[in-house]
């Protein structure tokens, strides 16, 4: 029913971009260098993806009541999402019931689906193909299919429609069949010539659209871990497309080992996991009868009313409610509450390698090595999103010591790439520190228990963001390759529409508002203003409750301010005041519009996806089937050291506050970036000077680079040093040694094979085939020489047969 | 009893159980008379006689297979005799019935698909070749030491004639001279034998032989210092000589490459496996009508042992002798000779089990002794048959049975050179052809047969070291067929693969391959032969 439709629909958009990788990747191989199929092929899939998607979306909501739930007023919005906590504090109870590849509502979700006020509490989960079984381990490929995967599904859908269109575009030089790479040189100092790739680079596109979709979709946190690397492996493939280059070589091997590091942490987990919950399933295993075999991931971890995650009062372990139908299964597992911690953190540690957080942010500035499509989709919307759709999506597991981590990490994360960000020249790292920023913004949310926030800034954010990418990518291709913006400026006039758009994204990300212009809407403001509100919002709600981690709403608060200053910086920048380069600009020219189409469109779900912000649609869709405990906060016991975390009514308290600070920080940026860039008021130069130590440092990464050089490469280079040695001495010298030993006895073994033992093998051979042919001499052909042997055949028979046997 | 009575009795009896018991051979004189007939009123000319032959080998093949199904439904193993205990009807013999016309089908298939022997020459071709299969069957169904001598005669008066049938080529005719005067030399030492036999013991039905062997040798010291076993001894010695000619075993083996290499390739592929089938077929039949008499088991067992030393010395000299022939059916005739070896070995050991005081117990490993010969016969069926139709089948284009006619071959009908790659691999008795199967469940009876006398592993690790041995020759043939270059002036060989040479030759490969990777599939039914000659 809906669940089969539902499924069937996001298998259709999941499955239909491997089919064109297949065909694309060989039919590419063995077809003209010049022609377009490939691309017009990999769109056609993803673009059919997107309307099945799409209108999974739809059905969804026609089958939750979601489009009758009219913009009433605020706050009873608010009351219906506090009528949602209770629903789903039942929800748990009856959580036997949610799994299964049917529907399942809970009597009390429809009840009230019918007073027309509760979204979705539908969840469909299940089976789509077993992979094998090791055990009581059964690896399969599940889905899990609730509102965030399908939002989730339509806006990378979406978003990868747009991008294949620009990419036809941008790629087009590649439609050769001798290509003149005029990075890369050879040897000889010459450039290197190549065939052209346009077929790999849409066959690589389509499948990694396959590998995200899979991984949105995935049922079971095995699963995400294959998907997960598959990602992984088409970002690496991505970013050393130019394979030639060595700058682009190296940033594939960095991004591809630094997230190996986070799948180390990633994999511990996924130990921890299996040896306590005995499963990887999300959702309830059911069997035929629609009992449940073993309950999900989701469902074992036992929750009090309020939230807070039961424990053993003696032990302090915490005892995981197995439902499961099975009688020999140990019906009370336990695990000690350290390892649930761990099992977060290591899975976790997977998320902050995909989204590039402190420490392991700096592979992705060097990522966008490879083509600007590919920066837009994979490095900034989707894949790096990855890791916050991972916590979003087990956000059920995560116990508040590693939520509290979440948030710290997200917030170094914000501000050090946002300190970067404003001195950064090359208009790609830019926006490259910027998204490692405004992903930092969204672990925050999420840490802070703001996760509605942190899901509602990672869907706006992949508009603007992408939006954004292709602007530049448009800058980068009118350019003729140039990326430095202090060769650019005064753009705008050569490519109005790419100045546009690049502005609707810059004021989308800093997070500028008018207030009270609408009636039916507080302020009037682009996407990038309400999410990172709600963000700010829910941090300063967790500051009044944890004051002691006041960092945690400062911080992001600058910050806003900081990403004000420094894309308003870049825009000045590039399309603004008097052109620095005068060939650049003369030979600059606006994108075809196979280009500016989708850039147009993406402006425009940049500009107002979010629009309503929390009572909005958007927001309401991706809570539609929030975690449990979030709307209702936990309230953390006086003195015990327990965190306070905040529900919906509390963050709505400091909504006003929040917003309005945030945007008094977004509009002083602003300012300032103008001041500095918009003006020739101010000498940038004298201040760069005046600030050189500081400036040098930021320019340097915060020196990540040179740390990590030293922490870990010198290091290994020196034990690699000694183990060369070692190697080359000891090692090296007992085997020459012995191998001299070797060939000394070799050599007496070869006079001594080739005397005796051959001597005896030739003297057997030719003493057998001397036999042979001296058997031939009695073969006379005399036939009365043949009738003699029967004769003396048969009398020398009987003689030896009175000869030999007793009488 | 009255001899009216006795008349009647023997005209119901011939009715109702001999002639039915006998069907497929009346099936296959029926052809020849009907074959001479239709030449005599120029049928001929419209039906070519092949047709007629193929008819009258497939009418025989359902004939058998009938008498497989009235046999398999009787719940006792049927062992019934036939024409007042001339023949013995069981399912050893439906077996080699079976054995037999599938062999003459594929003989006639061959021979239609090379053109020996041409339209006019059709019909006395191929009465010979029916003549012989029906001596053959008769051989192996033998009861009678008379009978034992007509069978053998009958299948090789005819084949005197199909050696010399290339009537214009004079090795030919010198070859089926060498054949005939040296099989009439063997056929009256067998005579001889078989006389002293029946004089002796007193009768020619070979199943009172033992029980008669026993009286003579009753009271006395078992030994050949009595005189009655010592004629005895003689007469078997002779009879065995007898078989051995057809066997071609050494030293009786001289008329083999002389006759192989003048008769066309088709005659001495019947050659080397019908007659050699029917001769081993009488050969188990004479050797367990010897076995099991009280008194003689240790002159039994000499006898085996005896056969098991004729086996090392047949494979080694066979194998060896192989190494310097150039040409290919001369090749593969000492080929054959070395394979008869390899079967007598089967033989040797069945001897030396059913005359071990254990033979009671020792019942499962005399049955699969029997059963191993009976495999083993069948694959060599196919493999021989292979090799030899893979040699007519390039002679027809190359005009030439030399090894070095087929250098390079695989150029040109690659086909072919699959085939024969198989079909010797088989032969050499590699997994995973039949061969190795056969060649194991032999090996397998003798090593058993060890337990009894020692000297039967002298015979197994000669049949082993042979294997090494035979390795040399068929591998020198196939490097001359895969690796050299085929000579510039050398005659084409376009047999494709659509062809109905190849798709002959790839069925006859196909069953060597099936034989040994699904040995239940034929093994179940040579085990049930074997079960109907089991005296326990």
């Amino acid at each position: 029913m809906v669940g089969e439709t539902l499924r069937n629909l996001l298998m259709i958009a999941w499955l239909l971009p491997l089919a064109g990788f297949a065909v694309e990747i060989f039919g590419g191989f063995w077809g003209s260098r010049k022609s377009r199929v490939a691309a017009w092929m990999s769109v056609g899939c993803i673009g059919v993806g997107f309307l099945c998607s799409l209108s999974a979306l739809l059905i969804w909501g026609n089958s939750n009541n979601f489009w009758k739930v009219t913009h009433d007023s605020e706050h009873h919005a608010e009351a219906g999402h506090a009528e949602a906590g209770h629903a789903e504090a039942g929800h748990a109870e009856a959580g036997h019931a949610e799994a299964g590849t049917d529907q399942h509502k809970s009597p009390d979700s429809v009840a009230s689906s019918a007073a027309s006020v509760v979204l979705g509490k539908t969840v469909f989960s299940g089976t789509l193909y077993s992979l094998a079984r090791f055990g009581s381990l059964d690896i399969s490929l599940d889905y899990y299919i609730d509102s965030l995967t399908l939002v989730m599904f339509t806006m990378v859908t979406f978003i990868a429609t747009c991008i294949h269109l620009f990419a036809m575009g941008y790629m087009s030089e590649e439609l050769t069949e001798e290509f003149v790479d005029h990075s890369a040189h050879l040897s000889n100092g010459h450039h290197v010539h190549r065939p052209g790739r346009y077929y790999r680079f849409f066959a690589f596109l389509s499948l990694f659209c396959f590998s995200m979709l899979g991984l949105v979709l995935a049922g079971n946190i095995f699963q995400v871990f294959i998907f997960w690397e598959l990602v992984g492996i088409c970002s690496f493939l991505l970013i050393g497309f130019y394979t030639e280059r060595k700058s682009a070589c190296n940033a594939a091997n960095k991004a591809f080992i630094m997230n190996r590091v986070g799948d180390f942490g990633f994999l511990i987990g996924l130990m921890v996991l299996w040896t306590f919950f005995g499963t990887f399933r999300f959702g309830n295993t059911v069997d035929a009868k629609g009992e449940v075999v073993q309950a999900g991931l989701f469902q074992m971890l036992p929750r009090d009313e309020t939230g807070n995650v039961l424990r053993d009062a003696a032990s302090g372990d915490v005892k995981l409610g197995a439902v499961t139908a099975a009688p020999e299964s140990p019906s009370s597992r336990t695990i000690p509450y350290s390892l649930l911690v761990v099992a977060g953190l290591g899975v976790f540690a997977g998320c902050v390698g995909k989204s590039a957080q402190f420490p392991l942010q700096t592979w992705l500035p060097d990522a966008m090595e490879g083509p600007t499509p590919v920066s837009a989709l994979v490095h900034s919307a989707t894949m790096v999103a990855a890791g916050v759709y991972l916590v979003g999506r087990f956000y059920p597991m995560f116990v508040q010591e590693v939520l509290l981590t979440i948030a710290y990490v997200g917030c170094i994360t914000l501000f050090m790439a946002a300190t970067i960000a404003m001195v950064a020249t090359d208009i790609k790292k830019v926006l490259a520190y910027s998204t490692i920023s405004q992903l930092g913004y969204m672990m925050l949310g999420l840490g802070v228990f703001g996760w509605g926030a942190g899901l509602f800034h990672l869907i706006t954010h992949a508009f603007f963001k992408s939006l954004m990418f292709l602007c530049s990518g448009s800058v980068i291709y009118g350019c003729h390759h140039e990326q430095e913006m202090p060769k650019m400026g005064g753009l705008w006039r050569k490519m109005p529409i790419t100045a546009f758009t690049m502005l609707v994204g810059v004021i989308a990300i800093s997070g500028l508002a008018i207030p009270g212009l609408v009636n039916w809407c507080s302020v009037f403001a682009f996407s990038g203003y309400f999410s990172k509100d709600a963000v700010v919002a829910t941090s300063l709600a967790f500051v009044k409750g944890n004051p002691t981690h006041f960092l945690l709403f400062i911080v992001p608060l600058v910050t806003a301010g900081l990403t004000a200053f420094y894309m308003f910086r870049l825009w000045f920048f590039t399309f603004a005041g008097k052109p620095r380069d005068q060939h650049i600009h003369d030979h600059c020219h606006e994108s075809p519009w196979i280009m500016t189409g989708p850039l147009l469109a993406l402006s425009v779900f940049a500009a107002f996806c979010a629009i309503g912000g929390e009572t909005g649609p958007l927001y309401r869709l991706i809570t539609g089937d929030q975690p449990a405990h979030v709307a209702h906060g936990i309230a953390g016991a006086v003195g015990s050291g327990e965190l306070t975390l905040p529900g919906h009514e509390a963050i709505h308290a400091v909504h006003g506050t929040a917003g309005t600070l945030a945007l008094i920080a977004a509009a002083s940026g602003t300012f300032i970036a103008w001041l500095l860039y918009g003006t020739t008021l101010v000498n940038v130069a004298e201040i760069k000077r005046q600030l050189s130590g500081l400036h040098g440092f930021l320019a340097n990464k915060w020196h990540f680079d040179e740390l990590y050089d030293g922490l870990f490469m010198q290091p290994s280079h020196v034990v690699g040093q000694c183990c060369v040695w070692i190697d080359k001495t000891v090692f090296d010298g007992i085997i020459h040694a012995s191998a001299k030993v070797m060939i000394f006895v070799s050599k007496w073994d070869k006079l001594f094979d080739e005397a005796v033992v051959d001597g005896f093998v030739n003297l057997l051979g030719n003493s057998t085939f001397a036999v042979g042919r001296s058997l031939r001499v009695i073969q006379t052909g005399r036939l009365r020489q043949y009738v003699m042997f029967i004769v003396v055949g048969v009398v020398a028979l009987f003689a030896i047969l009175f000869t030999t046997f007793p009488g | 009893m009255l001899f009216p009575q006795l008349l009647d009795k023997l005209i119901s009896e011939t009715t109702s159980l001999s002639l039915p018991g006998f069907s497929v051979e009346l099936c296959l004189s029926a052809t020849i008379v009907a074959m001479l007939m239709m030449r005599l009123v120029n049928l001929d000319r419209f039906v070519p006689t092949s047709v007629t032959a193929v008819l009258g080998a497939f009418a025989a093949l359902v004939f058998t297979w009938l008498q497989f199904r009235q046999i398999g439904a009787a719940d006792a193993i049927v062992s019934q005799k036939i024409f007042t205990g001339l023949l013995i009807h069981d399912t050893f013999t439906v077996f080699f019935r079976a054995f037999l016309s599938l062999f003459l089908l594929l003989t006639i298939a061959l021979t239609s698909l090379t053109g020996i022997p041409d339209n006019e020459d059709g019909p006395d071709f191929y009465s010979l070749l029916f003549g012989a299969t029906i001596g053959l069957m008769i051989m192996a169904s033998a009861n009678s030491l008379l009978m034992l001598f007509v069978g053998v005669e009958m299948a090789s008066v005819p084949s005197y004639a199909m050696v010399g049938f290339l009537k214009g080529r004079k090795p030919s005719s010198e070859a089926a001279l060498k054949f005939v005067v040296y099989g009439a030399g063997a056929a009256g030492v067998m005579l001889y034998g078989i006389s002293l036999i029946a004089g002796v013991l007193g009768t020619v039905d070979m199943s009172l032989l033992a029980a008669r062997l026993g009286e003579a040798a009753a009271g006395g010291t078992g030994g050949l210092s009595d005189p009655e076993l010592r004629a005895v001894s003689l007469g078997i010695l002779l009879v065995m000589v007898g078989l051995a000619f057809k066997l071609s075993l050494v030293p009786f083996h001289f008329w083999c490459p002389d006759a192989f290499e003048g008769a066309s390739a088709e005659v001495a592929g019947f050659l080397s496996v019908a007659s050699k089938a029917g001769a081993f077929g009488l050969l188990v039949r004479l050797a367990l009508a010897l076995s099991g008499a009280p008194g003689t088991e240790s002159l039994m067992i000499a006898f085996g042992v005896g056969i098991g030393f004729i086996a090392c010395v047949t494979t080694t000299f066979g194998n060896l002798a192989a190494y310097s022939q150039t040409n290919l059916k001369r090749l593969l005739a000492y080929s054959t000779i070395a394979h008869a070896g390899y079967m007598v070995m089967a033989v040797s050991a069945l001897l030396v089990m059913s005359n071990s005081v254990q033979a009671a117990a020792m019942q499962i490993d005399i049955n699969r002794t029997v059963e191993g010969l009976l495999y083993y016969l069948f694959v060599y069926l196919f493999m021989n048959l292979g090799a030899f139709a893979v040699v007519a089948i390039a002679r027809n284009h190359t005009f030439s049975e030399e090894v070095d006619s087929f250098k390079g071959l695989v150029g040109q009908s690659p086909t072919l050179c699959i085939v024969m790659l198989i079909c010797m691999f088989s032969l050499v008795g590699m997994p995973p052809f039949g061969g190795f199967v056969g060649k194991l469940m032999i090996f397998a009876s003798a090593f058993k047969a060890g337990d009894i006398h020692w000297f039967m592993y002298v015979v197994v690790a000669f049949g082993a070291l042979n294997t090494v041995f035979s390795l040399v020759y068929y591998i020198r043939v196939l490097k001359t067929m895969f690796m050299d270059e085929r000579p510039a002036d050398a005659r084409p060989v376009p047999v494709h693969l659509g062809s109905l040479e190849s798709i002959y030759v790839v069925a006859l490969a196909a069953f060597v391959l099936l034989l040994g990777l699904l040995p239940q599939f034929l093994s179940a039914t040579a085990g049930a032969a074997a079960q109907s000659l089991a005296k326990f």
